[in-house]
C-alpha cells in the first residue's frame, strides 16, 4: 500500500501551496459573506460550476446504491426530490412531502405530497413512484440503515397524493430518516433504466460522463424559484486539486473542501469561505464493554486530560468548535446546559490513580486518513494524554484494513460521523444496546429506556425532557470522547451567492443559489 | 496506489525471456513473424498470470468491495446481502473463470457500485494513453537532442551539466514536479490551467490542459533517458568503426548521426519501453494532482475499494499496452541489429 505516501503527498503538497500563496497573497481581509444571500436581490442566469469530492472508480448513477462520491451525490440530489429535506429548525423541512402526521401511537406516519410536483418528462408524480422508490431503496443492502424500522412492507400509498410508512416500534424521529436518502424516480423504472431515469427535482440532467455532468434548470419545479440556469458538476479526485481550480477561476464553487484548503484560500480577497458549523463529529471511541477502558473513572479521566480548544485549533485550523463528549451537536435539543469539559490533569490524574490504571503500559490509539484531521486529531491527543500519564502511540491504518479489523472491536479508535443534527441518531445507530454499529460496545438500560421514552414521546416538551436525559447519561458515562466538531467548509468566487450553510446533507441544496453579474 | 500500478504494469519489463533468442535471429519476415508470434503467446500467459494474481492478491488485502462499498450501520445480513450481489461469496477462482470469460466478449465486469467497468474506463484509458504517449513522444526528443548535444561536447562544461540536470531531474518525484509547476504556471501566472477539466465527451475540454500534466511526467523520465541516452552513445563512441569515421575527417555531427546513434538505438529503445511503463506508474500521481481524467486515478480508488474486476479490466489494458511497446522495442533492436550484422 502507497496510501500513507499518497496521503503525505498531499499534505506536502497543500502545505507548499499554502505557505507560497499565504506570502503571494494581497489582503488579509475575509470577503464579506455572501454565503447567506445578504440584501442582494436574487438574479436568474449563468452557469455555475461546482468541483465536488469523488474516485473515478466510485462512480454510481443509482439514486438507491451506494454512494461513495460527494460528486454522485451532488449530481443526484439535484435531479431527484427526496420526502424531506434538512432545515435549520425544525431540523427537517418539506420538500416532495409537503406535511406529515403521525398517528397517536407515533409509529404510523402519512406523508402528503406536494402539489403540482412532476418529473422531468411531464408525468405527474403520484405516491406510487414515492412508495416504489421507498421499497426499492429498502430493497438495497443499506435499505435496513437507511430507513430503520420500516419494512417495504408497510410502505404504502393512499390514493394519489399520501404515502403511508408504518414503523415497528414508535418513532418521533421518522421523518428526519426521509430526508435526502429518498429519491423518488417513476414507479417501475428497472435496474437498466435508472441512470435515464427523470426525476422531480429543480434540475434536470444535460449529460452524464466519467462523473462530470452538466444539469439544466427544471422551469416547471414545484419548489420555487430556480435561478441558475444550469450547474455544472465536475469531480476531484483530491481537495488540493479542486482547490486549485478554485484558486485558478476554473471553477466557482468548491463543495465540501475542508480546512486545509481553507487555510490556501485565506488571504485571497477573491475568494470567500463558507463555513457550516456541526458538520462533521471525529471522537475517538474507548471500549466499555471489556479492556483498559471499561472502567468509566478511565474514560473520565481521558475526557478531562484532552485540551479541546488545542484540538479545534491545531487539527482543524480553527475551523470548528469545541465539543462536550455528546454527539448530535446540531440538534435543536442538543443540552447546552451540561457543564463544559475542560482540561483537569490533576482530576484525571486523581481518577487513573484510583482505579489503578497501569500507566507503564503503552495503549494503541487506531486511525485511519479518511478524512482530514482525523489522524492529525489522534497524534495531538496521544501527546495531551501523556501529560496526564497514558501512554498513547497511534498507529494509522489503511482505511479497508481499519473497517474490517478495529472499528467496533478496538479499545481505543476514531472514527467519524456526519448528520450532527439529531441525537436520537446517534443514540439509534452507535449507542443504543441493540444498535448494529455500537461502536464502543456500550450497554445501559437506563440509556435503552430514555431512548425507548424519547422515541415514543409525541409531546414535544416531554420529549426534550427525555433527551436532554438522554444526554446526561451519554454525557457521563458513554464510550465516545467528542473534542470538538469541524466545521464543513465549502469555497467559493465572490460571484456565488445564496450558498446552503446547513451541515450534513444539508450541503448538496443548491436550488437556492444565484450567481451575481 | 502509484506502487501497485508500477509494480503490476512493470512486471513485463522484467527479463526478457526472448531477448536472447532475437538477437541471432535473421531479420526475414517469417523470422519476425514467427518472432511476435512466440512473444505474444509468452506476454498473453504472462498477462493470464498477471491478471489471476491481481485476483488473488486483492483477495488477500483485509476487508473486501462490500465491506468498502457499505454504510456504517449496515448490520451482518446486510453485510451478506451485499457479498451475495457482488458474488464475494463464491470462490475466488470462480470469480476469476466469471470474469476471464467475459473478456472475448469485451465484457469487464461490474464495479462495486454498480457500474460497468467498459464505461469506467472507455474514456479514461485512451485519456491516459494520450497522456503517456505525449509524454513519451517528448521524453524521447528531448532526451535525445539532450544526450546527444552532451555527446558532441564530451567531458566539456556543457556536457557536465546536462549529465548532473538530468541526474538531478530524475531524483525529483513526480509529485514535486507537478506541484512546482502548478504553482509556477497556473497559480502564478496564470498562464495555463491548473487542472483538468472535462466535457461532455469525456476528454479534456481544452489542449491546454494537457501541458502541465505532460510535463510533470516528462520531465523526471527525460532525465533518466538523458542519462541513458548519453552512456549509450559515450559506449558507442568507442567503436573501432566511429574511430575510423573520425579519421576520415567527417564532421563530429555526421559521426554522432551516421556512426554512432544507429548503434546506440537498442539501448535507448530499452530504455524508453522501460520509460513506458514508469509513465503510466507515475500516471497515477500525475493524473490526481491535476485531476486529469485518466485510468491511473480509477485504478488507485479501486484498488482502495478492493474493486477486482476493475483493478483486473486496468491491469488486463495496461499489460497489453506495455507489451506492446516492449515488442516494439524489441522489433526495433532486432532490426538495428539484424542491419548492423
Amino acid at each position: 500500500m502507497d496510501l500513507t505516501r499518497r496521503q503525505l503527498m498531499w499534505a506536502g503538497g497543500a502545505f507548499a501551496a499554502t505557505t507560497l500563496l499565504t506570502a503571494c497573497g494581497g489582503t488579509d481581509a475575509e470577503p464579506a459573506g455572501s454565503a447567506s444571500g445578504g440584501t442582494a436581490t436574487p438574479r436568474r442566469g449563468g452557469t455555475l460550476r461546482v468541483g465536488a469530492l469523488g474516485r473515478a472508480a466510485a462512480i454510481t448513477r443509482d439514486p438507491h446504491g451506494s454512494q461513495a462520491n460527494e460528486s454522485d451525490y451532488l449530481i443526484l440530489s439535484l435531479i431527484y426530490d427526496t420526502l424531506t429535506v434538512p432545515g435549520d429548525k425544525p431540523n427537517t423541512e418539506p420538500r416532495l412531502a409537503a406535511s406529515w402526521t403521525p398517528s397517536a401511537d407515533l409509529r404510523t406516519w402519512r406523508f402528503k405530497l406536494a402539489k403540482g410536483a412532476k418529473f422531468h418528462d411531464g408525468s405527474a408524480l403520484t405516491a406510487a413512484d414515492v412508495v416504489y422508490s421507498l421499497r426499492r431503496l429498502r430493497g438495497t443492502p443499506a435499505g435496513a440503515s437507511r430507513l430503520p424500522g420500516i419494512q417495504a412492507k408497510n410502505i404504502t400509498a393512499d390514493g394519489d397524493d399520501t404515502v403511508v410508512l408504518v414503523s415497528d416500534y414508535a418513532n418521533a424521529e421518522l421523518p428526519l430518516l426521509t430526508r435526502l436518502t429518498t429519491f423518488v424516480v417513476p414507479d417501475g423504472t428497472t435496474d437498466k433504466d435508472m441512470a435515464k431515469a427523470p426525476g422531480t427535482g429543480p434540475f434536470k440532467l444535460d449529460w452524464f460522463r466519467g462523473g462530470n455532468a452538466r444539469l439544466v434548470r427544471n422551469d416547471g419545479w414545484y419548489g420555487g424559484n430556480v435561478y441558475l440556469d444550469a450547474i455544472e458538476v465536475k469531480i476531484f479526485e483530491n481537495p488540493q486539486a479542486l482547490a486549485n481550480a478554485l484558486l485558478a477561476g476554473q471553477i466557482d464553487l468548491a463543495s465540501n473542501v475542508g480546512a486545509v484548503a481553507a487555510r490556501t484560500a485565506k488571504g485571497r480577497s477573491d475568494i470567500q469561505t463558507v463555513r457550516r458549523p456541526n458538520d462533521m463529529a471525529m471522537p475517538i471511541v474507548m471500549r466499555t464493554a471489556d479492556g483498559p477502558f471499561a472502567d468509566p473513572k478511565v474514560r473520565e479521566a481521558l475526557r478531562l486530560a484532552v485540551d479541546r480548544k488545542a484540538m479545534v485549533d491545531q487539527v482543524l485550523s480553527g475551523y470548528g468548535s469545541v465539543a462536550n463528549d455528546v454527539l448530535g451537536t446540531g440538534d435543536p435539543a442538543y443540552a447546552k446546559s451540561l457543564p463544559q469539559r475542560t482540561r483537569d490533569l490533576a482530576k484525571a490524574r486523581q481518577l487513573l490513580g484510583e482505579v489503578g490504571f497501569d500507566t507503564s503500559r503503552t495503549y494503541e490509539l487506531f486511525t485511519t486518513e479518511d478524512i482530514s484531521g482525523l489522524a492529525e486529531a489522534a497524534t495531538l491527543f496521544a501527546t495531551q494524554v501523556r501529560e496526564a500519564g497514558v501512554k498513547v502511540k497511534v498507529v494509522k491504518q489503511e482505511s479497508a484494513t481499519f473497517w474490517d479489523k478495529t472499528w467496533l472491536k478496538g479499545d481505543l479508535y476514531s472514527t467519524y460521523w456526519g448528520t450532527n443534527d439529531s441525537v436520537v441518531f446517534f443514540a439509534s445507530k452507535t449507542m443504543v444496546s441493540g444498535s448494529a454499529t455500537n461502536e464502543a460496545g456500550w450497554k445501559s438500560t437506563e440509556f435503552d429506556a430514555a431512548y425507548q421514552k424519547a422515541i415514543g414521546t409525541a409531546d414535544a416538551a416531554e420529549r426534550i425532557k427525555f433527551l436532554q436525559q438522554l444526554q446526561k447519561i451519554e454525557y457521563d458515562s458513554s464510550g465516545y470522547l467528542l473534542w470538538g466538531m469541524a466545521d464543513g467548509i465549502d469555497l467559493a468566487r465572490p460571484a456565488v451567492h445564496g450558498l446552503p450553510t446547513l451541515p450534513g446533507y444539508g450541503r448538496v441544496q443548491l436550488e437556492k443559489t444565484w450567481l451575481a453579474s | 496506489m502509484a506502487g501497485e500500478l508500477t509494480s503490476m504494469t512493470t512486471a513485463p519489463a522484467g527479463p526478457d525471456p526472448t531477448a536472447e533468442r532475437g538477437r541471432s535471429a535473421r531479420h526475414a519476415v517469417p523470422a519476425v513473424l514467427r518472432r511476435v508470434g512466440v512473444v505474444l503467446v509468452n506476454r498473453t500467459a504472462l498477462l493470464f498470470t498477471l491478471l489471476a494474481l491481481v485476483f488473488i492478491g486483492v483477495e488477500l488485502l483485509p476487508g473486501d468491495a462490500a465491506h468498502a462499498t457499505s454504510e456504517r450501520g449496515e448490520s451482518a445480513a446486510d453485510l451478506a446481502q451485499r457479498r451475495a450481489l457482488l458474488g464475494l461469496d463464491k470462490p475466488v477462482l470462480e470469480r476469476f473463470w466469471d470474469w476471464m470469460s467475459g473478456l472475448p466478449t469485451g465484457n469487464l465486469g461490474t464495479s462495486a457500485h454498480g457500474e460497468r467497468v467498459t464505461d469506467l474506463i472507455s474514456t479514461a484509458f485512451p485519456n491516459t494513453l494520450l497522456l503517456g504517449a505525449t509524454a513519451l513522444l517528448l521524453t524521447a526528443v528531448l532526451s535525445l537532442a539532450l544526450g546527444s548535444w552532451a555527446a558532441l561536447r564530451p567531458g566539456r562544461r556543457l556536457d557536465r551539466t546536462v549529465t548532473a540536470a538530468s541526474t538531478a531531474v530524475f531524483a525529483v518525484p513526480e509529485f514535486v514536479v507537478a506541484v512546482a509547476l502548478v504553482l509556477v504556471l497556473a497559480l502564478w501566472t496564470g498562464w495555463l490551467p491548473a487542472v483538468t477539466l472535462t466535457g461532455a465527451d469525456g476528454t479534456p475540454s481544452s489542449w491546454t490542459m494537457l501541458v502541465l500534466p505532460v510535463l510533470a511526467l516528462t520531465v523526471p523520465q527525460t532525465g533518466w533517458n538523458t542519462r541513458i541516452v548519453r552512456a549509450a552513445l559515450a559506449d558507442e563512441a568507442r567503436a573501432p568503426h566511429v574511430e575510423t569515421a573520425v579519421l576520415d575527417g567527417l564532421s563530429p555531427l555526421r559521426v554522432l548521426t551516421r556512426h554512432v546513434l544507429p548503434g546506440a538505438m537498442p539501448t535507448i529503445a530499452t530504455g524508453l519501453a522501460t520509460s513506458s511503463g514508469v509513465l503510466l506508474g507515475g500516471a497515477v500521481v500525475v493524473e490526481t494532482i491535476f485531476n486529469y481524467p485518466g485510468v491511473g486515478a480509477v485504478l488507485a480508488s479501486a484498488v482502495a475499494d478492493r474493486d477486482t474486476p476493475v483493478i483486473a479490466g486496468v491491469t488486463a489494458l495496461a499489460g497489453a499496452v506495455i507489451s506492446c511497446v516492449l515488442l516494439l522495442a524489441d522489433l526495433t533492436r532486432d532490426a538495428v541489429t539484424g542491419e548492423r550484422r
